[in-house]
């Protein structure tokens, strides 16, 4: 399974990655929105895991783009540091599959990831 | 290109729209169930509800058009916005203007068209509400008619929008200007406690020394003007901390007897002739418990003093009772009745409000500030208790409140009175460079009995210590060459001295107290100080056991769940943050100086993940309120605060980081 992590603080996009390697997923990380919306258009993606603030282009952008212009249902889970509900809404408004609130408990993670990936088949 | 009309007010129109904020906004369900509606009433397959700028045709909402917005010129609506009415083709193909359009002949084939303006309150036609069918249709009345409802619905839907968002924007300012004033406040507390602390110092001094009776009497009247003064400026930065929400009801064990007996010996002195003052203590009111004991000081001595204030015969009685008591906590009533003048029924409801009194010549006959009270309810609710009175005019009142305290299993240590004797002779090193202050401080320190050298800054102070022996630092914190952090840090981390050292401070800011035990000094003494608190401090720091720093222990919990048992990525993440943090933080104070908003909060942002990872949640709160104000760009002086403890925190976490 191959998810894309989009996150610019690099602490916890190397430590994101590292446990979902741990956990058997090959992982391509990035800091830049941009750069991983790139690398969406070009590769084969089972689940997209993306921050909101980011430098180039934000995760709702991405999101966006991958539901409107790409026309793809690839699960796509939302992080972010917001507390406002509103942000929550427009996750889902948006498309994404599921909205998590950091801190990430990774162990949350992996089940929100799992089971994304398990309805899909 | 096709022509198209442009109306008149062209210009005012485009910056009506802009008002609004509407364009390229997230989908929103009030608007998309209006298009809904649209669709219904007309019974066509597409609808929309769209906004016209310069370039374009923006769909906030649309059904059976598949994009967010078309280029303005082949849009139909532009000659919608040039009507005050709706405009309905019922058959495009019969229509001169329309017959030949891309959209009729191909495109989105439309047959029928009916379009609504939308209309500013103002007159301005921002955009359109369309219902649109690929045959021929003639609407009927009632329809013609839904659809200008739903068009005057969607305009109130917009300006509603409009609305919250310049409330939101309101309530922020307000919010700032309470900010402002609290700081403020605070800020003015500090200025004038500064001088204050000289003027009642001296008085003090003065009157150790002989004098006659004429001369005792001044002093006497200066003494207590200076005193009251003092309170009158607590009370101020009291409310301002109760009021910004910084000021935390205590939670440690006390005596309650002896808190109760002490506000009474405190007051008995001011008790008038013909006054009898009681204290009653219900037999079953527990001894010690678990709660704020100057806080309730401050409660009693204030109800007590005004019931003493207005009595000029009769009693005060001050009553304690046991209302409730479960498993782990009591109720206790605290009463304090008087035979005075009583409060008007009119004034009964407002008592509690700042600056009321009961009557306008209440000031000018009895003094105070009409604060007291106010603080009183606030210090009550704080410990989520609750306060009342009852008084009838001339014949008496009595107030009462209700705070429910923990139990406690520990007997509070008995503290010793502080005698001076017990300590010796010390020899202590002042560094200060306020002249006024350093005379006073000598003063207070020889009566004491203790020798004092004095360093007018930080680096003398630093000179002095290498030189000579001292049992002790008293540690001002605003110098000249160095300061008191510097001067500390230096004696902690390059001299290796761990000599006790007090602080003294005229600011009273929160997180500054915090701040000097960070940086490792071992009490805090605020100005202008009581003589026998700067006693007490200085037998506490020297007493204090020297054990284990009391350090902050840092969580791996959630770095060791990320690094599934890896030693080298734990490192690696370590080595991370040591290597990004302290830089950052550097980096948020320089564009805080700047007061570069932005970058404060990308970097507040970014920080928070960080100390996520490593479970610093005080931390991580700091940096959510820094990321929070800076979005508002504006900083208080909170924030300053909150960076001071980010900083401080980060350096001991990078410190505990190092040393593994």
């Amino acid at each position: 399974m191959r998810i894309i992590l989009a996150e610019d603080n690099d602490i916890l996009r190397k430590s994101l990655s590292f446990f979902l390697e741990s956990k058997g997923f090959s992982v391509d990380q990035f800091s830049d929105g941009k750069d991983a919306l790139d690398a969406i258009k070009e590769n084969h993606y089972n689940l997209i895991l993306t921050d909101i603030n980011m430098p180039g282009i934000s995760g709702m952008e991405i999101t966006q783009y991958v539901r409107e212009t790409l026309k793809s249902d690839v699960p796509v889970i939302i992080l972010t540091s917001s507390g406002v509900e509103q942000t929550e809404l427009d996750s889902f408004d948006i498309g994404a599959n599921e909205f998590i609130a950091k801190p990430v408990s990774p162990a949350v993670l992996l089940v929100r990831i799992n089971k994304l990936l398990n309805t899909r088949v | 290109m096709r022509d198209y009309p442009i109306p008149e007010n062209e210009l005012e129109r485009l910056a009506a729209l802009k008002r609004y904020n509407i364009l390229d906004t997230l989908p929103d369900n009030a608007f998309d169930d209006a298009t809904k509606l649209v669709s219904y009433i007309c019974g066509v397959p597409i609808a929309h509800i769209s906004f016209i700028d310069e370039s374009r045709q923006w769909f906030k909402s649309e059904i059976g058009i598949g994009v967010s917005e078309v280029p303005r010129e082949i849009t139909f609506c532009n000659y919608t916005i040039m009507d005050t009415k709706m405009v309905e083709i019922n058959d495009t193909h019969l229509s001169e203007r329309f017959k030949d359009d891309p959209n009729v002949t191909g495109g989105f084939n439309v047959r029928f068209y009916a379009g609504v303006p939308l209309t500013t309150p103002d007159g301005y036609n921002i955009g359109t509400l369309c219902a649109v069918d690929h045959v021929v249709k003639e609407l009927d009345d009632n329809q013609r008619n839904a659809l200008s409802i739903v068009a005057k619905h969607v305009m109130a839907q917009l300006e509603l929008g409009t609305k919250n968002y310049e409330l939101y924007t309101q309530r922020k300012i307000a919010e700032r200007a309470v900010l402002a004033k609290d700081s403020f406040l605070a800020n003015m507390s500090h200025e004038i406690r500064t001088p204050l602390n000289a003027i009642i110092g001296f008085t003090d001094l003065l009157a150790q020394t002989d004098l006659d009776e004429t001369q005792k009497d001044y002093i006497d009247s200066v003494q207590i003007a200076g005193e009251n003064l003092l309170i009158i400026i607590n009370d101020i930065l009291d409310l301002s901390k109760i009021e910004s929400g910084n000021l935390a009801i205590e939670m440690e064990p006390f005596n309650l007897k002896k808190t109760l007996k002490h506000v009474y010996n405190l007051l008995k002195v001011k008790v008038q002739k013909d006054v009898e003052f009681n204290l009653y203590l219900d037999a079953e009111m527990p001894e010690n418990v678990i709660g704020d004991q100057g806080r309730l000081n401050q409660i009693l001595v204030n109800l007590v003093g005004n019931s003493l204030k207005f009595t000029q015969e009769g009693e005060v009685t001050v009553s304690v009772k046991k209302t409730e008591e479960t498993a782990d906590g009591y109720t206790l009533r605290f009463s304090v009745k008087d035979t005075g003048i009583g409060i008007p029924k009119n004034k009964l409801k407002t008592i509690f409000e700042r600056f009321t009194q009961g009557e306008e010549s209440t000031t000018r006959t009895f003094g105070g500030t009409g604060l007291g009270l106010n603080i009183v309810k606030q210090l009550v609710e704080l410990h989520k208790g609750e306060i009342h009175v009852k008084s009838e005019l001339n014949r008496g009142s009595e107030f009462f409140f209700f705070i429910t305290y923990k139990k406690t299993e520990v007997q509070e240590t008995a503290s010793k009175t502080v005698s001076k004797n017990d300590l010796g002779h010390l020899k202590i090193l002042l560094c200060e460079d306020n002249v006024l202050n350093q005379k006073l401080v000598k003063s207070v320190i020889q009566n004491f009995g203790f020798e004092l050298d004095v360093a007018g800054n930080g680096e003398d102070g630093i000179e002095l210590l290498s030189k000579n022996q001292y049992d002790l630092v008293l540690m001002d914190l605003q110098m000249p060459v160095k300061d008191g952090y510097q001067t500390t840090d230096y004696i902690r981390n390059e001299m290796n001295f761990s000599i006790p050292i007090i602080a003294m401070t005229a600011h009273s800011l929160i997180g500054e107290q915090e701040r000097c035990y960070k940086a490792g000094m071992n009490g805090y003494v605020p100005k202008p100080f009581k003589q026998n608190i700067l006693l007490k401090a200085i037998k506490t720091a020297l007493t204090e056991e020297v054990g284990p720093e009391k350090r902050r222990r840092i969580d791996f919990s959630f770095l060791d769940e990320m690094a599934c048992g890896d030693e080298n990525f734990k490192e690696e993440m370590i080595h991370l943050f040591l290597e990004k943090i302290p830089g950052q933080v550097a980096e948020l104070e320089e564009a805080f100086k700047k007061e570069d908003h932005d970058t404060v909060k990308k970097l507040a942002h970014n920080m928070k993940s960080s100390l996520d990872i490593f479970m610093l949640d005080d931390l991580s709160k700091c940096a959510t309120i820094i990321e929070e104000e800076a979005m508002m760009a504006q900083f208080s002086t909170e924030i300053l605060d909150k960076i001071n403890i980010l900083h401080c925190g980060i350096e001991d976490v990078v410190k505990i980081l190092k040393s593994l």
